[in-house]
């Protein structure tokens, strides 16, 4: 399956702009306290981004359509405000003996992003499947089942799946930090 | 999975990793070294996939959004010491409908500006980046005492950052918490403000958000219009928007909790702006600067914008009666709920401002008080040879006596009013302050002089008729000048009576 021949790509190409505006709009609410008490979860953003959009007459075929080309944009919008905020530079600072430790217990989330963004380019060329289920699962937070769904396979499928591209990417990611 | 293989090796990869996964270490040990015992490639391949595997922890399985929410935060603050391009943050300032303000340091010419970091959805698209950057640039074209100073629009890791003068002070809003304004404080005010206005408008630059929150009075007393042509970029309206419908402006990012108390109609209803929305927005802040209450203010932000688009403001005479009325006009004529009935710009509303203070206090007005209080000193010296003249004619303790009195007093009243008359030439400021505390001393003077002189009359009344009655006479004409003249001129000089 090559990018260009993808429905979902091409589609993602063009209304990426269109779900990236609308993420971040509904984000920028939720912070300015219009939400008080409620924690922003990536789920309840890509939601709410789908019930606006397909209600504004958008022409979404179907939310699992719309799911990817969502988490494909919080994959942007993140990882490019996570470089804004100088992750980069605080990435590169972090002790190299203790990274992988620390990968594992999640803690350098906000300065790994742009060195997962690349990571996951390079899978991408592997296999773009196992890229749309990261972006899925971790960037727009979907459950092993919604994920499934999303991508039309058993969830036990997908999370023997997920299992792999896990471990390649934090295998890139501990040692891209020794170079 | 790695570069070098195959396809083929690629698939097979994930198929005996995923076949592995669920295995316990020794057994999936063994089972990949039978499985791809043939491909050394692979069989490492897989291995180390699944010692990742084993290591990974909780390596992705908390979604960014849970494990970095700070991220969806639009606009976190920078610490000091942070560095935003050349510039490096001292502190911060405040905060605002665009974003964050800081204190900061520009490393290549050692000044400190202002750094006005941007919130990001004001700039979602490249449209409104590029209307953004039109407007600074022709913000950062205003080159006027009042108006603050736009250095640069800096533009740093996708971030917009706008550097400006720093104004030290205080603004409008602040100056409304204390006590009330007096008529020449709020016609000076809104004259100086009008007059940076009308320079902005004539470079073809419209504020679009004046408030009182908007203008500084610096230390040394003179105001200054913050964030020129930069706020209120509607994302709404600056490009192809299917959702405006579902976000009202009013709740639209970029608009101070949602104020629409210095909205013209036009701008409530998202029409064209134009420098007569800012006369608009000039009116509702000379209106509340003068009179300390808002006028079209409502319980909440929608209740102020139905007002404004629908209720007439009570008129400004009413509420503060003592404000000159070319004043009340002027705000009147601004807070027009048509665009075209209002002032065509800041400039027009400068020649109004001018008429009005030239009527409340200008050249030709004190030059009457001004010849009133020569008359009047005049009038004394008349008086003193008068009271000399009738002690030649008449010599009695009485009239040496009067004559001393009289004497003194006109010479003291005559040097008073002559004081006046030099601090109205000389130095203006400090007028109204001098006057009020000779206007006693004054006001006596010229009662122990009609006094004098009536008892002049008196004691010379039997002796010699006509030197009585012109006594007489000079008495009732300083106390008419003192009673009924000098109020009258003071108040067409200065607005008040004192």
């Amino acid at each position: 399956m090559t990018g260009d021949d993808d429905p979902t790509r091409r589609d993602a190409e063009r209304l990426a702009p269109l779900v990236y505006d609308e993420l971040r709009r509904i984000a920028a609410h939720f912070i300015r306290g219009e939400r008080p008490g409620q924690t922003l979860q990536a789920t309840a953003l890509v939601h709410e981004a789908y019930l606006r959009l397909a209600t504004a007459g958008t022409p979404w075929h179907d939310k699992r359509h719309f799911v990817g080309i969502a988490a494909r944009a919080m994959r942007q919008i993140l990882v490019e405000r996570a470089r804004a905020r100088g992750a980069r530079k605080r990435w590169a600072g972090l002790d190299r003996v203790t990274l992988t430790d620390a990968l594992a217990v999640a803690a350098p989330d906000a300065a790994m992003l742009p060195a997962l963004d690349e990571a996951l380019t390079r899978l991408e060329a592997i296999d773009p499947e196992q890229a749309r289920l990261v972006e899925l699962r971790y960037f727009a937070g979907l459950s092993i089942e919604e994920a499934a769904e999303a991508l039309s396979m058993s969830p036990a499928t997908l999370k023997r799946r997920w299992a792999l591209a896990r471990a390649w990417l934090f295998r890139e990611l501990s040692q891209s930090s020794l170079e | 999975m790695t570069a070098g293989m195959t396809t083929e090796q690629q698939r097979r990869v994930a198929r005996l990793f995923e076949a592995a996964v669920d295995l316990d270490p020794p057994r999936a040990a063994s089972f990949i070294a039978t499985e791809a015992a043939d491909d050394a490639v692979v069989r490492n391949e897989v291995l180390s996939l699944l010692a990742s595997h084993s290591r990974a922890g909780a390596f992705l399985q908390q979604p960014i959004g849970d494990a970095a929410p700070e991220l969806f935060d639009d606009d976190l603050a920078l610490a000091p010491g942070a560095s935003v391009g050349p510039y490096v943050i001292v502190r911060e300032l405040g905060r605002g409908g665009m974003g964050r303000v800081y204190l900061a340091t520009d490393s290549r010419l050692g000044r400190t500006v202002a750094l006005k970091a941007l919130a990001p959805d004001l700039l979602r698209d490249r449209t409104q980046r590029e209307r953004l950057r039109r407007e600074a640039r022709a913000a950062a074209s205003l080159s006027h005492p009042g108006i603050c100073t736009v250095y640069a629009l800096e533009e740093v890791d996708g971030e917009l950052y706008i550097a400006t003068e720093v104004v030290d002070g205080h603004t409008l809003r602040d100056e409304m918490a204390s006590a009330k304004r007096r008529s020449r404080d709020v016609l000076a005010t809104a004259l100086e403000l009008a007059t940076a206005l009308a320079a902005a408008h004539a470079a073809g630059v419209v504020h679009r958000d004046l408030k009182p929150e908007n203008v500084m009075r610096t230390r040394d007393g003179r105001l200054k219009i913050l964030d020129f042509g930069l706020a209120r970029i509607d994302p709404a309206r600056s490009g192809p928007d299917v959702f405006a419908a579902a976000a009202p402006p009013i709740t639209h990012a970029g608009v101070v909790a949602g104020t629409p108390a210095y909205m013209a109609p036009e701008q409530i209803e998202g029409g064209r702006v134009d420098a007569r929305t800012d006369v608009f927005a000039f009116g509702v802040l000379v209106y509340e600067y003068a009179s300390g209450v808002h006028p079209f203010g409502g319980a909440s932000p929608l209740a102020t914008a139905a007002r404004v688009l629908e209720h007439d403001a009570q008129p400004l005479a009413v509420r503060c009666p003592d404000l000159p009325d070319g004043l009340s006009e002027v705000v009147t004529r601004c807070l027009q709920k048509r665009a075209a009935d209002r002032f065509g710009s800041a400039a027009e509303i400068v020649g109004a401002l001018k008429a009005t203070g030239d009527a409340m206090g200008g050249a030709p007005s004190t030059r009457w008080w001004r010849m009133h209080q020569l008359v009047v000193a005049v009038l004394y010296l008349a008086a003193a040879v008068l009271a000399w003249q009738i002690k030649e004619w008449v010599e009695t303790p009485l009239t040496v006596a009067i004559f001393i009195v009289l004497g003194g007093v006109a010479t003291v009243g005559a040097v008073l009013r002559g004081h006046l008359v030099f601090t109205d030439r000389m130095n203006r400021p400090r007028l109204t302050e001098e006057r009020h505390r000779t206007r006693r001393g004054i006001v006596l003077i010229d009662f122990v002089l009609a006094a004098m002189l009536m008892l002049d009359a008196i004691a010379t009344g039997g002796v010699r008729a006509l030197p009585a009655v012109f006594a007489l006479s000079l008495a009732v004409g300083v106390s008419l000048a003192s009673v009924v003249l000098e109020p009258a001129t003071t108040r067409a000089a200065f607005g008040d009576e004192a």
